[in-house]
């Protein structure tokens, strides 16, 4: 196996006395989709909040292609080749998929002149590459299905030079059907065989589907990794569940 | 393929039905229903050649302001402090020609006295922005504080200068000074000119004065030499104000970090747009806008008081609103703005083409005009955005 594109060691995280996470340990390979699975206040937001230059980690490295960074702002993590589609997906809703496309990052010509035809082309390729074809780009991204912003996020962060591609939860929101298109997105990136997913999701299924490399968080530390063939279904459910033996659950259930 | 037939689903549009809903057609129809009402109820004095100076007087006054209270909106902020800042500056310029510059520099020409003030206003501008975008609190309470502040300091200037609240009789600078002229000058005598040629024309072949062709064709007066010689200044700062918001809003990148910034913050911030640079700008624009306004009152009248724009701030943000921009931010366009102005414009002035009205009814019909943008643009907004 070739060298990870983005290690992280032994990251600690604390926001005054609250441990957010206890020493956490990752590893992302390009060409291979990571999926970081946890309860809800595991730690996941967290540790992708630190990786996309949110957060500090207050102890422990994180390595981009085996070089220690520091990452002061998102726009350092974004440089490194960090690219983060955060849930909200950051979209406004009101503008076109074009000014979505390229906000903060416009094609200029003189004058300040926005490029707009160029913007276009670009943002309907770049779309077309993992699987939409958006005929008009100039539509607002009001108008567009859950599975298709999720899409142009994606898409964006390709373009604009995102080596690790961190996914926090896509598939949530979304109906049926709309997770199946996202699902789809996710392994054409893969096929591409330069860019390492994180895939963050609270759904086993989905995980299974598309992963190669498992992280289970609880309580902010990693209390299972391997992947896709040491993994059991049984074993996945059991991390899923926080570590709690399936078992157990039932039993506590029916004392209820 | 899920996706790809989900996007086939929107139809494409021909050019007739991106124009019915591009966001400006409410406002532009308004707009003509007025110029027509208006243009039957006064009999077409309303558009004879003083009317239509007068019109454009008024229509460019507010228009000057809403562009720039617009813009700020489509970023996401209110602005109540213009009016006041219009008096502010009014007073500024007013008290500097008459008493010469601060700190014993001597005599002040319309230029110094209208560069100091700007330089005052800007930094004004800057403070209320850096307050709002560095507090975090709403601007509406921020600029109302300004609001109350900057009348009450344009109200003791006056009185502890100049020992009263009006300054009057300042010479008229127009004649050797091309500062005050730009601010207070004619323009677009060339039009009037042309006018008063047709109106010549119509008396060569013999139309009757009272003639409806007349009315609307002739710019002479009883004498029969000409009328009216041009527009007011301020339509020329309308129009250059005009293009250069709408130049700049729909096709830089200037514009698009507006926009970003008022439909959603945080995402603009997650994308590197420096949300808080471009809301201090823009109030510093707000600021500029509401000096040009104050600049052209004063040198065109040669006088100031204390009241000067008084209520112009929520003028400006009505005139936004029918005009199309969201109250929330993120949308509108300087098209629909200019509609909105010349639609309130005409409609405050109404009352001097027909005087058989009481002048009451304009606020009546702003209000119900108002009601009726909201709830329009809050249906754009919905179709937009699929109805969240």
């Amino acid at each position: 196996m070739a060298e990870p594109y983005l290690r992280v060691d032994k990251l600690v995280k604390r926001f005054g006395p609250f441990t957010a996470l206890g020493g956490v340990d990752l590893e992302v390979y390009p060409g291979e989709v990571h999926a970081l699975l946890g309860d809800n206040g595991a730690g996941k937001s967290t540790l992708i909040k630190t990786l996309a230059g949110v957060h500090q980690p207050t102890e422990g490295q994180i390595y981009i292609e085996g070089k220690p960074v520091q990452f002061r702002s998102p726009r350092d993590a974004s440089a490194a080749g960090i690219g983060t589609v955060y849930q909200d997906l950051a979209l406004n809703q009101l503008m076109s998929v074009t000014r979505n496309f390229f906000m903060g990052r416009e094609i200029k010509k003189s004058f300040g002149m926005l490029d707009l035809d160029t913007m276009n082309q670009i943002a309907h390729d770049e779309m077309l590459k993992i699987g939409i074809d958006f005929s008009d780009p100039t539509q607002a991204v009001g108008t567009m299905s859950g599975g298709q912003r999720q899409t142009l996020a994606i898409a964006r962060a390709i373009y604009f030079g995102a080596k690790v591609l961190i996914l926090d939860e896509p598939t949530s929101a979304l109906g049926q059907k709309q997770q199946m298109g996202v699902l789809k997105t996710i392994k054409r990136v893969r096929q591409r065989g330069d860019i390492a997913i994180i895939f963050i999701t609270h759904n086993e299924i989905h995980s299974r589907l598309v992963g190669d490399r498992f992280t289970f968080l609880a309580l902010g530390k990693v209390i299972g990794a391997g992947d896709a063939e040491e993994i059991t279904d049984k074993e996945m459910r059991r991390l899923m569940s926080g570590g709690a033996e399936m078992g157990d659950l039932e039993q506590e259930l029916a004392e209820i | 393929m899920a996706d790809r037939s989900e996007s086939d689903r929107l139809a494409q549009e021909t050019w007739l039905q991106r124009t019915v809903r591009r966001p400006e057609i409410g406002a532009f129809i308004v707009m003509i229903v007025i110029v027509i009402a208006l243009a039957w109820a006064s009999d077409g004095k309303a558009f004879n050649a003083l009317g239509l100076k007068n019109n454009i007087q008024i229509i460019a006054q507010y228009g000057i302001i809403a562009i720039g209270a617009a813009l700020l909106m489509i970023a996401g902020e209110f602005d109540l402090s213009i009016g006041s800042m219009i008096g502010f500056a009014g007073m500024s310029m007013a008290i500097m020609l008459k008493w010469g510059l601060p700190f014993g520099l001597g005599e002040a020409t319309p230029l110094t006295a209208f560069a100091i003030t700007l330089a005052m206003t800007l930094a004004l501008g800057w403070m209320i922005g850096t307050i709002v975008v560095r507090s975090g609190l709403s601007s509406f309470i921020v600029t109302l504080a300004f609001l109350f502040f900057m009348r009450g300091v344009t109200e003791v200037s006056f009185r502890l200068i100049n020992k009263s609240t009006q300054v009057s009789g300042l010479p008229d600078y127009k004649e050797e000074s091309w500062v005050a002229w730009s601010f207070g000058g004619e323009v677009f005598g060339w039009f009037y000119d042309a006018w008063y040629w047709l109106g010549s024309y119509f008396v060569s072949i013999g139309i009757e004065r009272g003639d409806q062709w007349f009315i609307l064709g002739g710019n002479l007066n009883r004498r029969g030499t000409q009328w009216v010689e041009g527009f007011d200044a301020r339509f020329a700062w309308f129009i250059a104000l005009a293009l250069v918001a709408y130049y700049v809003l729909s096709r830089t990148q200037l514009g698009n970090w507006i926009y970003a910034t008022g439909d959603n913050k945080d995402a603009a911030r997650a994308n590197g747009v420096p949300t808080n640079k471009v809301k201090i700008g823009l109030f510093m624009f707000t600021a500029f806008c509401a000096t040009i306004f104050a600049a052209c009152q004063v040198y065109e009248n040669n006088t100031s008081d204390a009241a000067k724009g008084n209520l112009m701030e929520l003028f400006a943000i009505a005139i936004a609103v029918v005009g199309g921009t969201l109250m929330t931010g993120g949308f509108g366009t300087v098209l629909g703005v200019v509609f909105g102005a010349i639609t309130v414009g005409l409609v405050a002035n109404a009352v001097f083409f027909i005087p058989a009205i009481d002048g009451a009814w304009f606020r009546v019909f702003l209000g119900a005009i108002l009601l009726a943008a909201v709830f329009a643009n809050e249906r754009i907004r919905k179709r937009i955005t699929g109805g969240i």
